[in-house]
């Protein structure tokens, strides 16, 4: 499949109006998001996530390396005008009516503002009823939405969102989910950055992980969260030899599960004969999985060592 | 065309600022003002009496053209100076807006080239400076013209002349902009622009009382390059007031101005391509 975007090699530092290195944002990132993926970048604050999207943008320029985006160079309009970008803090014109911006974004995308498409577009981000008020009474959330409407003028091949739930109500961000997977069954790429894991985690296929500006860890969700060789098993209610599952290897684990750790699939099941000739009768079996805060833990302290 | 969309949404920014709609409300109000304090007794084309607030002011008669001459050529420096402090302090927030975070990163995500940008936002200004300046001495014409039967496109040409002027101001205004987001050094280096230009415009007669120096030097270097806007605006004035102009000195002039507009343009946008956001 193509390329949504790749970077190679991307190194972006940070001077001082004197010219001396004031910090390295990006210390040399590999990356490539195939078309029609989930991509998610987290990592703490500073580690260069806004700066990574800046570059693959044309909004900064790369000090060394290479960005392709959708097969072109990002300073090429032509490639733009296949983006949406939602920014992490979009400044608004306060005066303007939500309709007259999206009208405003139609026109420098060089496209036809017409008001259907634009009702349409307010209605699927829960702005229907503001078409008519002024931004400056909008809420935080309100913004945000009407951010993601611009980011979605003219129908994407790659949404680029920076903290697209920010600011969002819980049921907010359950529409803005939805909407997101509704993009993503079209065939749209989504890039998403932002510090709320579980977020990252719902709507996200594929994770990077960026620590002071270099791509620590990368893969799918599932690879990432999963622990290499250590099973979770659940037995069937009812009297269970602890002491003899124990004696087999067995760990409790949380809510009446219990783990084990194979090396492969006869190890696997030669531990599960010995616990069911102790009498439990297995019912559920799954990999061991973390969730992405153990996994970006892990990573950075990793990544600090 | 992506510049006029730029300069368009311009347009609409500014209709929605305090600035302006004062400054539309005042011109608007004056002129109404005009129309009905104004009593102008016209007798075969000779203004034979003058009331305003029902007061006589007295004057000879004189033909109507003539007796208009003086009040367009008030009304021509009112709109040129007057235009270019009121440009220079309410367009001094208009570059650092569209350089505000979380603006200009969405701007640029767009499919919209740099300059694009900073030719629409100039070419919005300008227009904006001229719609004011138009607005303002077109009114006064059709004012003056209902009430002596004068008619004349001078006095507008003229406000076009000065809304040009107001453009190789906001040039500079503009390339300071790109180096550093503030409103307040956007003003400050268009006031002084304005005053490099009214210096220039005695150039002559200010080098010949300065001692020889790099002062000197200095000096004579800078106001070669700016346009001399004191004769900007005396030609306006001639030209809004019928008085006798060269062509050819004002066709240099205009020149020089663009120029030196075009060359503060082409360093901002020089600068612009390379800036990080």
């Amino acid at each position: 499949m193509p390329a949504a975007f790749a970077v190679t090699s991307l190194h972006k530092r940070f001077r001082t109006r004197l010219g001396r290195t004031e910090s390295v944002a990006l210390d040399g990132v590999d990356l490539e998001v195939p078309r029609g993926e989930a991509f998610g970048l987290i990592g703490p604050n500073g580690a260069g996530k806004t700066t990574f999207i800046k570059c693959l943008l044309g909004i900064a320029h790369p000090d060394r390396g290479a960005v392709e985006l959708l097969g072109g160079r990002p300073e090429d309009p032509r490639s733009r005008a296949r983006v949406g970008y939602l920014p992490e803090r979009l400044t608004l014109p306060g005066a303007w009516t939500p309709r007259a911006f999206l009208a405003s974004v139609a026109r420098l995308k060089a496209l036809r503002p017409e008001r259907p498409g634009l009702d349409a577009l307010l209605r699927r981000v829960g702005l229907a009823d503001a078409g008519e008020r002024r931004i400056r009474g909008f809420s935080k959330g309100m913004r945000q939405r009407l951010g993601l409407a611009a980011a979605l003028v003219g129908t994407p091949d790659l949404l680029v969102l920076d903290e697209p739930t920010d600011g969002v109500d819980p049921l907010g961000r359950v529409e803005i989910r939805q909407l997101l997977a509704a993009e993503l069954a079209r065939g749209a790429t989504l890039f998403i950055n932002s510090h709320l894991l579980s977020e990252t985690e719902r709507i996200c296929t594929r994770i990077g992980i960026l620590s002071r500006g270099r791509l620590v860890r990368s893969g799918s969700l599932e690879v990432l969260t999963r622990v290499q060789q250590r099973w979770r098993v659940r037995f069937a209610p009812g009297p269970v030899a602890a002491e003899a599952l124990v004696a087999l290897g067995f760990e409790p684990a949380e809510g009446g599960a219990w783990e084990i750790a194979a090396p492969d699939a006869p190890a696997l099941n030669r531990a599960l004969d010995g616990a069911r000739t102790t009498g439990a009768l297995l019912v559920e079996l799954d990999r061991a999985s973390r969730d992405l805060e153990d996994v970006l833990t892990e990573a950075l302290a990793a990544g600090a060592a | 065309m992506i510049s006029l969309a730029v300069a368009r949404d311009l347009l609409l920014e500014a209709a929605a600022r305090r600035w302006f709609l004062a400054l539309g409300l005042a011109l608007t109000g004056l002129l109404l003002l005009l129309l009905i304090s104004l009593r102008l007794e016209v007798v075969d084309g000779a203004l034979a009496a003058t009331r305003l607030f029902g007061q006589p002011l007295h004057h000879s008669i004189q033909a109507a053209d003539v007796a208009l001459r003086p009040v367009f050529l008030v009304a021509s420096q009112l709109v040129f100076w007057g235009g270019l402090c009121f440009g220079v302090l309410s367009c001094a927030d208009f570059g650092p807006a569209l350089l505000s975070p979380g603006r200009i990163e969405h701007l640029l995500s767009l499919p919209v080239r740099r300059w694009e940008l900073l030719a629409g936002t100039f070419l919005g200004v300008l227009a904006l400076a001229l719609a004011g300046a138009v607005y303002a001495s077109a009114g006064l014409v059709l004012v003056l013209g209902a009430k002596t039967g004068v008619w004349t496109g001078w006095p507008v040409v003229s406000a076009v002349l000065a809304a040009l002027a107001f453009g190789s101001v906001y040039a500079g205004m503009l390339a300071v902009t790109v180096w550093v987001r503030s409103a307040a050094l956007s003003a400050a280096a268009g006031a002084s622009l304005v005053v490099l230009g009214l210096l220039a415009t005695h150039r002559a007669a200010l080098l010949d009382v300065m001692g020889p120096g790099v002062g000197r030097t200095f000096f004579a270097g800078l106001t070669s390059v700016v346009p001399p806007l004191g004769k900007l605006a005396d030609a306006a004035g001639a030209l809004a007031s019928s008085a006798p102009f060269a062509p050819g000195g004002l066709v240099r002039l205009l020149a020089g101005t663009l120029a030196f507009a075009a060359a503060l343009l082409a360093v901002a946008v020089w600068r612009f391509e390379r800036r990080d956001f």
